[in-house]
């Protein structure tokens, strides 16, 4: 929560400094202000990105389901900030920055890192439902949110999953449910960037994507002796 | 124009539309297909069939009726507007956009200069329905916007650069392809960059912008998404492949839009247009 309240501060600080750049502070979030408009072609590209993203590019006041706003969600944290600028190809310098950064960012669960039940985390690493926000709000009153595992892995063998991420076949069989494995893995869920720094794995425990008790679900599916995945 | 639809068209619509039957849209894909054996064109035999039945052709029939109607409050066509390439002039106008427009001092797409022609000349209310309902082969924007698209079909995507203000919108869309931000930490780059090439999200085999000869149909709108049953337009795809990365909602004509647009066209350039285009 902390977290989360920093985050979307930084977002509000970042917002309201590009529109001081841009002199029209007041009017961060109209596209109306065609008259205020800066010389698009006296700017670096980055700041001309970041301009149209934060001044009428995106509805940034509209709320989104983790109560925050759009600008939050469009204000980039320093690793992502690491990977944008390096192209996912981070310095050794920058390496170091992003391990740390995430290593720290990771919470364990209270009592130690479980295993839930694999048949909800099958149905979790397959849906993609959850946090999309725009013309149309995913409603969580409505449904669980989903873990979007198989976009990227292939993991159980009667789905098509994803080749983004390595397979996941078989993932608990040869790695072994072992406390090192499950610690691997709860940490590669919730940051993996403590291990892959710049990955395209999305931080689903950081984010809030993921609670607690879904994490666990997964990690029953790829890890459990019981599940379809390593049968 | 639509070689297969013609067979079955009454003589005189084949009279008129005749001097554009050089291709199908299917001629352009499966041309690219000889071309490259890409994993990505070829992933739905499907697709390749049923391309040139396309709805979205007859939606684009319908546009070409609006075009040339006398409309709105001043009563008069679309057939003086300038959609680039000179007032009227529609065939190879798509693949020339967006494209600076010194009547507006901006970088415009083709659904903004649509909008930009029905509000000023024919002097519909912004708000009117024509002008406001934006999505779905119902709507007089995508009749219109397909009809000119289909004109450009087969020609190579070639987007000007010669104005400063196309520049430095096609380089800030540069930058916000490769911008990693939101809940999953994804840039438009994570599934379409350059390691991106072939890869698969679920079955699905991904395009990158890298690799212009499947890039060209990836930006090949409209097109007729099949589990939509719906012609779709490009703004249409990048709204919702912002809402799929978990960002917000980029903006309907915005100055972000039109540099992501450009930057998307520019990557395709020199390869053949598939207008219009058939999708999942
Ligand atoms: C956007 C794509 C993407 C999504 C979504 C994704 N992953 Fe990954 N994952 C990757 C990539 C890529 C790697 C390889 C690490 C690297 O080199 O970046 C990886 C690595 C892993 C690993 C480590 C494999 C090993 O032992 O080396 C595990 C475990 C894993 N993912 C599990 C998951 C689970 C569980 C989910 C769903 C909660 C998930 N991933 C969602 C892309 C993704
Ligand atoms: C998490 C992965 C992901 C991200 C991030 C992503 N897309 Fe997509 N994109 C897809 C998928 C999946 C499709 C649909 C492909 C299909 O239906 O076969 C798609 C389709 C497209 C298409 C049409 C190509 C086609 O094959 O239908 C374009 C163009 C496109 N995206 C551009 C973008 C842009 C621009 C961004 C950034 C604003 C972006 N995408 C971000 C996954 C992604």
């Amino acid at each position: 929560m902390l977290m989360k309240k920093s985050r979307f501060a930084a977002g509000l600080a970042a917002v309201a400094a590009i529109a001081l750049l841009a002199g029209c502070a007041g009017g961060t979030d109209t596209a109306a202000s065609a008259d205020a408009k800066p010389d698009y072609t006296k700017m670096t590209s980055k700041e001309l990105a970041d301009h149209l993203i934060f001044n009428g590019g995106f509805n940034l006041a509209h709320e989104t389901q983790e109560g925050t706003t759009v600008a939050a969600r469009m204000t980039q944290d320093n690793i992502q900030k690491m990977c944008t600028e390096s192209r996912n190809k981070p310095t050794p310098e920058q390496v170091g920055k992003i391990v740390a950064e995430a290593r720290a960012s990771i919470k364990y669960p209270e009592g130690g890192i479980k295993l839930g039940d694999w048949k909800k985390g099958r149905d979790l690493a397959w849906s993609g439902f959850g946090y999309r926000a725009g013309h149309n709000n995913d409603n969580h009153a409505s449904r669980e949110v989903g873990a979007n595992c198989y976009n990227c892995h292939q993991i159980g063998t009667d789905r098509t999953g994803g080749n983004f991420g390595p397979s996941l076949t078989g993932y608990g069989k040869t790695r072994g449910n072992t406390e090192g494995t499950r610690k691997f893995v709860y940490e590669v869920i919730y940051n993996a960037h403590s291990y892959f720094p710049c990955t395209i794995m999305p931080r689903m425990g950081y984010s809030g994507m993921l609670k607690e008790e879904s994490i666990s679900h997964v990690m029953a599916y790829l890890l459990d002796p019981e599940s379809p995945v390593n049968k | 124009m639509i070689r297969k639809l013609l067979v079955a068209m009454p003589l005189a619509a084949v009279m008129v539309t005749s001097a554009y039957a050089e291709q199908t849209p299917g001629d352009v894909l499966r041309g690219l297909i000889d071309r490259t054996q890409s994993p990505y064109l070829t992933q739905s035999p499907q697709n390749v069939q049923m391309i040139d039945d396309s709805p979205a052709i007859w939606t684009g029939y319908e546009g070409g009726d609006l075009f040339k109607a006398p409309r709105g409050p001043n009563n008069v066509s679309m057939e003086s507007c300038d959609f680039g390439k000179g007032p009227g002039v529609v065939k190879g106008a798509a693949v020339e956009l967006p494209r600076y427009f010194a009547d507006t001092n901006k970088v415009m797409d083709l659904e903004g200069r649509i909008v930009h022609c029905m509000t000023t000349v024919q002097g519909f209310a912004k708000d009117d329905p024509a002008v406001r309902t934006r999505h779905g082969s119902n709507s007089d924007m995508m009749k219109i916007m397909t009809y000119i698209a289909m004109e450009s079909n087969g020609m190579p995507w070639n987007p000007p650069l010669s104005h400063p203000l196309e520049v430095a919108m096609r380089d800030a869309g540069e930058e916000m392809f490769f911008r990693r931000q939101g809940l999953m930490d994804f840039s438009c780059a994570t599934c379409h960059g350059p390691d991106a090439s072939h890869k698969r999200i679920r079955a699905s085999v991904m395009s990158s912008s890298s690799v212009p000869s499947d890039w060209t149909k990836s930006i090949s709108w409209p097109a007729f998404r099949v589990g939509q049953q719906h012609a779709r337009s490009p703004q249409n795809r990048v709204r919702g492949c912002y809402w799929q990365m978990r960002t917000g909602q980029i903006r309907q004509d915005s100055d972000a839009m039109m540099a992501i647009l450009s930057y998307w066209t520019d990557a395709a350039r020199g390869q053949p247009a598939i207008l219009p285009d058939m999708k999942r």
